[in-house]
C-alpha cells in the first residue's frame, strides 16, 4: 500500500499542476485549450484541486481531537435536547457551557478573542453540534451569518469593537435581510436607512422578519436600502449595518412557533428610526449586496458535516435496536428491506462527509477560493439527504419512532428545516445550474455560434464525435491508468465518472445552442443540470476520499471503497437517466405534460377532475 | 346487470300499469305474463297477453269498467269541436298554460280512445304546444308522451319487418319526440327506454336515436368550460356581481358595490331611484392603472352588452388607449437584484428556432382595461360615482383626465332583425331577447353565416365612434361572456363569435376567420345532432393574425 500511496499522491499532485494554474483573479483557468470539450469537462469536474483529497497537519488533527472530546461530553452529557424541545428555549445554563467552550466564536481569529479554528475545523464541530437542531442553529445564525459580515467586510475598527465580546457568547449576533415582501429579491426590501441631517447617523425604519435569535440578539447585521448616487443619478442601493440593540427604536415580535428547531429563536424585528452611527457601515455604503450574497454563499458548507454527524448518530440508536428486536425469530437486521435502510444511510453519511471536508478544505486553501458553488452543491445533496435518512431511520422503529419516546420525530422536525432556510433547495439549483450554464457558455459561445451560421466542418466533427461516444469510444480524462489520481481498485467507478462527465460536457453544449441565454426560464432543465452537476461533484468527492484512504491505509478503507463504489454506481444510473431527459423530446421527458398540469390546477386553484363517483346520465 | 334489472322491473311494472288501466282489475294482477320481449321463454303467454290487448282494442264496448265512461263524456266535448289535436291544447290553454292542464290532455286523449287512433298527429300536436305550457324540458312529459303509443303493435315480429321501415309514421314521430327532447338538452332516463322497447322494440330507428342522444348527451354535459348556472340570480346586484365575475376570470378580482339600488324622496317631495353600482377590480389591473402615465387620459366607454342565457345585461369599462410605444419602458436587468441566482446570463446565445414554440401573431395591442361596473343606469353622473368609488383604492386617478365615451345606453343593434323570420330565430339581436327557436336545423348556422356577417358588417360601419362592436352570431344564448385575460385585454366570448374592432380597422378580411369558426362550429352542431354549448371568440381580429388565433383557439378548444 505505501507503493500505491506514492504512485497516487504524487501523481495527483502532477496532475493538477498540469491542468490548472491560477489566474491573477483567483479564479481557476484551464491551461490546456486544445477543445472545447475537455474545457468544459475539466470546468465542472476540476474546477479547484479536488486531487488528492485534502489533508490536515497533524498538529490541527491533534487539535480537534483536544477539542472534539469536551464538546462531544458536553452535548451528551449537558443538553437535554428533548426538553429544549418541549420548552422550546435553550436553558441559559447550557448557552454558558456553550459559550465556555468558546463555541460562540470558532471562526473568529484568536486575536479578538475567538478559537481562530479553520473551515474544517469547524465543519468538524458542527457534527457534534448538529445533534441538537436548535443549538445548532442558535449558533450557525450566530456565527456563520450574524456576525459574518463583520469578520469578512468589517473594518478594523469594527472588529476590535464588536468580534470579542462576540466570540465570548456575551453578545449574540443576528443576521437581517428578509423581509414580508422580500426573500431572495433585493429589489423588494423596504427597510430603509436615511442619513440624519447632521450626516452622523443613519436612521433606520423597516421591519424584519424570520430573525434567527431575533429576540435575543445584541448586535445586529441589517440591510437597508440607502439612496447612493452613481454617476450623477440617485439610485437606492442596499447597504449592510452593524445595529446595536442598545440604539434604541429596536422592537422584537412574538417567537415563533415553529415545527422543528423549537429551541432556537425566530422572530420579527421592527426597526423604528433606530440611529446607526455612519461608522457602523459595514464595507461602504451601497456594497451591501455583494456582503450579503458573501455571507450567504460561505454559510452553507458546514450543512454537509452537520448531516453526517446526525446520521451517523441516528445509525448508532437505529441499529441497537434493529439487532436486538426480533420477529419470526429473526432479528429486524436479518431483513433485507431493514438492510437497505442502514446501507443507505451509510453510504449518505459517506457522501456528506467526503463533499463537506472536500469542500472544506478547499476553502482552507490560501487566497480565498471561491467555493460557493461546491458550497451550494453539498448543502443541496445533504438536506435532502438527511431528510430521508432520517424519515429511514425512524421507518426502523416503525410506530416506536413516532412517539416522543425517542429523539426520531425530533430529528424528522429539526431536518425539515435544512431543504429551507440558507436559500431554498430550489433556488440553490438555479444558482448551481446557471452557474455552471454561464461557465460553460463562456466558453462555447464562440463555437456555438459558429455551427448555427452552417460551418460544416465543425457539425462533422461534433457527429463524429457523438458516433464515437455512442459506439463506446471509452472517455479518458485522466482519472485512472498509468499517470491516474484514483485508485485501481476504484477505477471502474472512475471510468463512469469520467463518462458521465463527457455526456455532461455534450449535454450542456446542447442546451446552450438549443436555448441560449433564454435557458434560465427552463428551470425543469436546469434542475437536471443540477442535479448532475451535484453528483458528479459527489462522486469526484467519494472517488477522492476513498482513493487517499486506500492510500494511506487508514482503517476500514476497504468498507470505504465498498460505499464509493457502490455510490458511484448508482449516481452513474441516476445521471445517465437525467441527461437522457435533457436531450431534445426524449419519452422520458414529461416536461410538457408537468407544466401542463400545473397550469390547469393553479388556473382553478384546484384538483379539477370529476369525482370519480360522478355521472352524467 | 344492475341496469337490465331495473329495466326488467321498470317493464313489468310500466305494462302493469299500462294493463291496469287496459284492462279489468281482473286481469292485471298477473306480473307473470308481462315478461320483457327479449327475454328466451317468451312463447305462449307473451303471445297470450297481446292477445288479450287486441282483444280489447277490436272491442272497446266490451269494457265496462270507468275508462269507458270518461270515453264517452270526452266523446261528448269532442263532438262540439273540429277533431284536431291544436284544438284540444287550446281548449284547455284557455284555462291556465301549466304542466296539470297540459297533462290532462294527453290523460283526456289516452283516455278517450282506447285504440288511440290518431295519436302520430296527436303527439306532433303536443310536442307543438309543449313550450307553450312551459313543460318543454320536463322528461317526465316527455315520458308520458311517449306513453300515448299503444304497446307492442309496432315492434316488428319477423326479420322481413325488421329489415324494411315497420310503421315509418310512428317511428318517425318517436325520432321526433327524441328530437325535440334533445333540442332542448333534457337526457332521456330508462323509463324512456323502456317505452321505446315496448313501442318500437330494439334496433328501431327511435331506439338508434335515443342511443346516440345517450352517446353523445354525457360527453357534452360538461364541455362547456364556463358555465352558466340554469337559474341566475334575481337580484340585479348578484346578478351584476356573478356577471363580472365570469367576465374579469381572475381570482382575486374584487368585486365592489359600489351603491345598493334603492329609492330616495327628496326634500321637494320627489321620488328618486338610485341604480346600483357593482364594479370589479383586480389588484393586476390596480397595478396596471397605477403605472399609467396620467397625462394620458382614461376612457369610460359603455354599455356593452354581454349575454346570460336568455338574460341580457350591460357593462362599462374603464379602459386607456394602448401605450404608445415610445412610452414602453422595459425594465433594465438590475444585477444586484437577486441575491441566490443570476436572473439573466452574460450569453450571446438566442434561443434555437427549433426550440422556440412560441406562435408569430400579429397582435393587435387595445390598451388595457382597468376595471368593469354595472348598472341600472348608464348616465354619466352614475359612472362618475363609479369612478370616485374607484379612486379610493386608485389615488391616480385622481391626477388622470377621465373622459366618458358612452353610448346611447342599451339599444337595438340593427341589421339582423330584419331578416327573415327564420334567421331571425337563429340569430336572435341582442335586445330582441327573443330565445332562439331550438327546433330549427343547424344547418342554416353554415349557410347563414356568411349573411350574418354581412349584416354585422353593415352594422360596424353605421358605428360613427371608436368603439367596442360585438357581432353576434347566435347559435344559442346559454354561452355568453366576456372576459378579460392576463394581460388586461378584454375578450369578447359570447353564444357564437363575437368580434370586438374598431369600425375602422374592420374590414372583410378580418371577419374570414369568424365565417371559418363559424362552420366549425355548424360542423360541429351537425355533428352532435344540438347546438353546441359553448363558441369561442378572440379580440381584435386583424387579417391573418386573428385568423391564427382563432384556428389555435378552436385547436384549444376542441382539444
Amino acid at each position: 500500500s505505501v507503493s500505491l500511496c506514492n504512485t497516487s499522491q504524487g501523481c495527483s499532485a502532477g496532475f493538477v499542476s498540469k491542468v490548472w494554474k491560477r489566474d491573477a483573479h483567483g479564479y481557476q483557468q484551464p491551461l490546456q485549450c486544445c477543445d472545447c470539450f475537455k474545457d468544459l469537462r475539466a470546468c465542472f469536474v476540476l474546477q479547484a484541486e479536488v486531487f488528492p483529497y485534502p489533508e490536515i497537519g497533524n498538529d490541527e488533527l491533534e487539535e480537534i481531537k483536544q477539542l472534539v472530546a469536551p464538546v462531544e461530553k458536553f452535548f451528551s452529557d449537558d443538553v437535554d435536547s428533548a426538553k429544549i424541545d418541549r420548552e422550546a428555549t435553550i436553558p441559559p445554563e447550557t448557552l454558558q457551557g456553550l459559550k465556555d467552550l468558546g463555541l460562540f466564536g470558532i471562526m473568529i481569529p484568536e486575536e479578538y478573542g475567538g478559537l481562530g479554528l479553520s473551515n474544517t475545523i469547524y465543519a468538524r464541530l458542527n457534527e457534534i453540534i448538529a445533534l441538537d437542531g436548535s443549538i445548532a442553529v442558535t449558533l450557525a445564525a450566530h456565527q456563520a451569518i450574524g456576525l459574518k459580515g463583520i469578520l469578512i467586510a468589517g473594518n478594523e475598527a469594527q472588529k476590535q469593537k464588536y468580534l470579542p465580546k462576540l466570540a465570548s457568547g456575551e453578545h449574540i449576533a443576528a443576521f437581517c435581510l428578509t423581509e414580508p415582501g422580500s426573500g431572495s429579491d433585493a429589489a423588494s426590501i423596504q427597510t430603509r436607512a436615511t442619513l440624519s441631517e447632521d450626516g452622523k447617523h443613519y436612521l433606520i425604519n423597516g421591519s424584519k422578519i424570520w430573525i434567527s435569535n431575533g429576540g435575543m440578539a445584541d448586535i445586529m447585521t441589517v440591510f437597508a436600502r440607502t439612496e447612493v448616487e452613481v454617476d450623477g443619478v440617485k439610485k437606492d442601493k442596499i447597504s449592510a449595518f452593524i445595529v446595536e440593540r442598545a440604539f434604541g427604536g429596536i422592537t422584537s415580535g412574538k417567537p415563533e412557533d415553529k415545527l422543528g428547531i423549537r429551541g432556537s429563536n425566530t422572530c420579527e424585528l421592527s426597526f423604528d428610526n433606530v440611529p446607526v452611527p455612519v461608522e457602523n457601515v459595514i464595507g461602504e455604503i451601497g456594497g451591501g449586496f455583494k456582503i450579503a450574497m458573501n455571507i450567504l454563499n460561505s454559510g452553507r458548507f458546514s450543512m454537509g458535516s452537520s448531516c453526517a454527524g446526525m446520521i451517523k448518530k441516528l445509525i448508532e440508536l437505529t441499529s441497537e435496536y434493529a439487532t436486538t428486536r426480533k420477529q419470526f425469530n429473526k432479528s429486524l437486521s436479518e431483513f433485507g428491506m431493514i438492510q437497505e435502510k442502514f446501507a443507505m444511510m451509510a453510504l449518505n453519511a459517506f457522501v456528506m462527509e467526503s463533499m463537506a471536508y472536500l469542500t472544506s478544505g478547499m476553502m482552507d486553501r490560501p487566497g480565498i477560493p471561491d467555493c460557493s458553488l461546491e458550497a451550494a452543491m453539498v448543502k443541496v445533496f445533504s438536506s435532502e439527504g438527511g431528510w430521508i435518512c432520517v424519515s429511514e431511520a425512524l421507518q426502523v422503529l416503525g410506530g416506536l419512532g413516532y412517539t416522543k419516546n425517542y429523539p426520531f420525530e425530533r430529528f424528522v422536525r429539526d431536518c425539515r428545516i435544512l431543504p429551507i432556510f440558507e436559500g431554498t433547495n430550489e433556488i440553490l439549483r438555479m444558482y448551481i445550474a446557471l452557474t455552471g450554464m454561464q461557465y460553460a457558455g463562456k466558453i462555447l459561445t464562440g463555437k456555438i455560434k459558429e455551427m448555427k451560421k452552417g460551418n460544416i466542418g465543425l457539425a462533422i466533427g461534433m457527429v463524429s464525435k457523438k458516433l464515437r461516444a455512442s459506439l463506446g469510444a471509452s472517455v479518458d480524462l485522466g482519472l485512472t491508468g498509468k499517470d491516474g489520481v484514483v485508485h485501481p481498485s476504484l477505477e471502474d467507478s472512475a471510468k463512469k465518472l469520467e463518462q458521465n462527465v463527457s455526456l455532461f460536457g455534450s449535454t450542456v453544449e446542447s442546451l446552450l445552442y438549443r436555448y441560449g441565454k433564454t435557458i434560465v426560464d427552463e428551470q425543469l432543465v436546469l434542475k437536471r443540470v443540477a442535479d448532475v452537476l451535484i453528483h458528479i461533484y459527489a462522486m469526484t468527492a467519494v472517488l477522492s476520499r476513498a482513493s487517499r484512504s486506500i492510500s494511506i491505509g487508514l482503517r476500514n478503507h476497504d468498507h470505504e471503497v465498498l460505499l464509493a463504489n457502490t455510490f458511484c454506481n448508482d449516481a452513474f444510473f441516476k445521471n445517465n437517466y437525467w441527461m437522457v431527459q435533457l436531450q431534445k423530446h426524449s419519452p422520458e421527458n414529461n416536461d410538457a405534460n408537468i407544466k401542463k398540469i400545473a397550469k390547469q390546477v393553479l388556473e382553478n386553484r384546484a384538483y379539477i377532475c370529476s369525482h370519480p363517483l360522478e355521472r352524467t346520465y | 346487470m344492475k341496469g337490465s334489472r331495473c329495466l326488467h322491473q321498470l317493464k313489468s311494472l310500466r305494462l302493469l300499469s299500462h294493463a291496469g288501466r287496459l284492462l279489468p282489475p281482473a286481469a292485471g294482477d298477473n306480473g307473470a305474463l308481462f315478461r320483457p320481449r327479449s327475454s328466451s321463454q317468451l312463447g305462449g303467454l307473451q303471445c297470450a297477453q297481446r292477445e288479450v290487448l287486441r282483444h280489447f282494442h277490436s272491442s272497446p264496448a266490451c269494457t265496462k269498467g270507468q275508462p269507458a265512461r270518461f270515453v264517452q263524456e270526452e266523446d261528448k266535448t269532442r263532438d262540439k269541436s273540429l277533431v284536431t289535436h291544436d284544438d284540444l291544447f287550446e281548449q284547455v290553454a284557455k284555462e291556465a298554460k301549466t304542466k296539470a292542464t297540459f297533462n290532462k290532455v294527453i290523460d283526456v286523449y289516452t283516455k278517450g280512445d282506447i285504440r288511440r287512433r290518431g295519436h302520430v298527429e296527436f303527439i306532433y300536436a303536443a310536442l307543438k304546444k309543449m313550450p307553450e305550457f312551459g313543460v318543454e324540458k320536463d322528461l317526465t312529459v316527455y315520458n308520458k308522451l311517449l306513453d300515448v303509443f299503444p304497446k307492442e303493435v309496432f315492434v316488428p315480429r319477423n326479420f322481413i319487418q325488421r329489415m324494411f321501415n315497420h310503421y315509418p309514421r310512428q317511428q318517425e314521430c318517436g325520432v321526433q319526440v327524441l328530437e325535440q327532447m334533445e333540442n332542448y338538452g333534457i337526457m332521456p332516463n330508462i323509463e324512456t327506454k323502456v317505452l321505446l322497447v315496448q313501442i318500437f322494440g330494439e334496433k328501431t330507428h327511435p331506439m338508434r336515436k335515443y342511443q346516440r342522444i345517450m352517446y353523445w348527451f354525457p360527453k357534452f354535459k360538461h364541455v362547456n368550460p364556463f358555465p352558466i348556472p340554469e337559474q341566475l340570480p334575481e337580484d340585479p346586484v348578484d346578478l351584476a356581481r356573478f356577471s363580472l365575475t365570469r367576465m374579469a376570470n381572475d381570482w382575486d378580482a374584487k368585486v365592489t358595490v359600489y351603491q345598493l339600488p334603492c329609492t330616495d324622496v327628496t326634500e321637494s317631495g320627489a321620488e328618486v331611484t338610485l341604480p346600483h353600482i357593482v364594479g370589479i377590480q383586480s389588484p393586476g389591473q390596480m397595478e396596471a392603472l397605477a403605472k399609467h402615465n396620467p397625462d394620458r387620459p382614461v376612457f369610460v366607454e359603455g354599455p356593452f352588452p354581454l349575454w346570460m342565457r336568455k338574460t341580457c345585461v350591460y357593462y362599462y369599462v374603464l379602459r386607456a388607449d394602448p401605450t404608445p410605444p415610445e412610452e414602453k419602458i422595459e425594465e433594465p436587468y438590475d444585477p444586484e437584484r437577486c441575491l441566490s441566482y443570476p436572473l439573466q446570463l452574460d450569453l450571446d446565445l438566442d434561443r434555437d428556432l427549433g426550440d422556440d414554440e412560441s406562435f408569430d401573431v400579429e397582435d393587435l395591442d387595445e390598451g388595457p382595461v382597468f376595471a368593469m361596473c354595472m348598472t341600472s343606469q348608464g348616465d354619466q353622473a352614475t359612472l362618475n360615482q363609479w369612478i370616485s368609488g374607484l379612486q379610493e383604492s386608485n389615488p391616480i386617478l385622481g391626477q388622470i383626465p377621465t373622459l366618458f365615451r358612452l353610448g346611447a345606453g342599451p339599444r337595438e343593434l340593427q341589421g339582423v332583425g330584419d331578416a327573415d323570420s327564420a334567421s331571425r330565430s337563429w340569430f336572435p339581436s341582442h335586445v330582441q331577447r327573443e330565445e332562439a327557436h331550438p327546433g330549427e336545423e343547424a344547418e342554416a348556422v353554415v349557410e347563414e353565416a356568411e349573411a350574418v356577417v354581412e349584416e354585422a358588417e353593415a352594422v360596424v360601419e353605421e358605428e360613427p365612434r371608436r368603439s367596442q362592436v360585438v357581432m353576434t352570431l347566435g347559435l344559442r344564448s346559454d354561452c355568453g361572456g366576456n372576459f378579460v385575460d392576463s394581460s388586461h385585454r378584454l375578450w369578447s366570448f359570447s353564444s357564437g363569435v363575437s368580434v370586438k374592432k374598431a369600425p375602422d380597422e374592420v374590414h372583410h378580411h378580418a371577419l374570414h376567420p369568424c365565417i371559418a369558426l363559424m362552420q366549425c362550429i355548424g360542423k360541429f352542431a351537425l355533428l352532435t345532432q344540438r347546438s353546441p354549448t359553448a363558441a369561442i371568440a378572440g379580440p381584435g381580429c386583424s387579417h391573418t393574425g386573428a385568423s391564427s388565433r382563432l384556428h389555435q383557439m378552436q385547436l384549444q378548444w376542441i382539444q
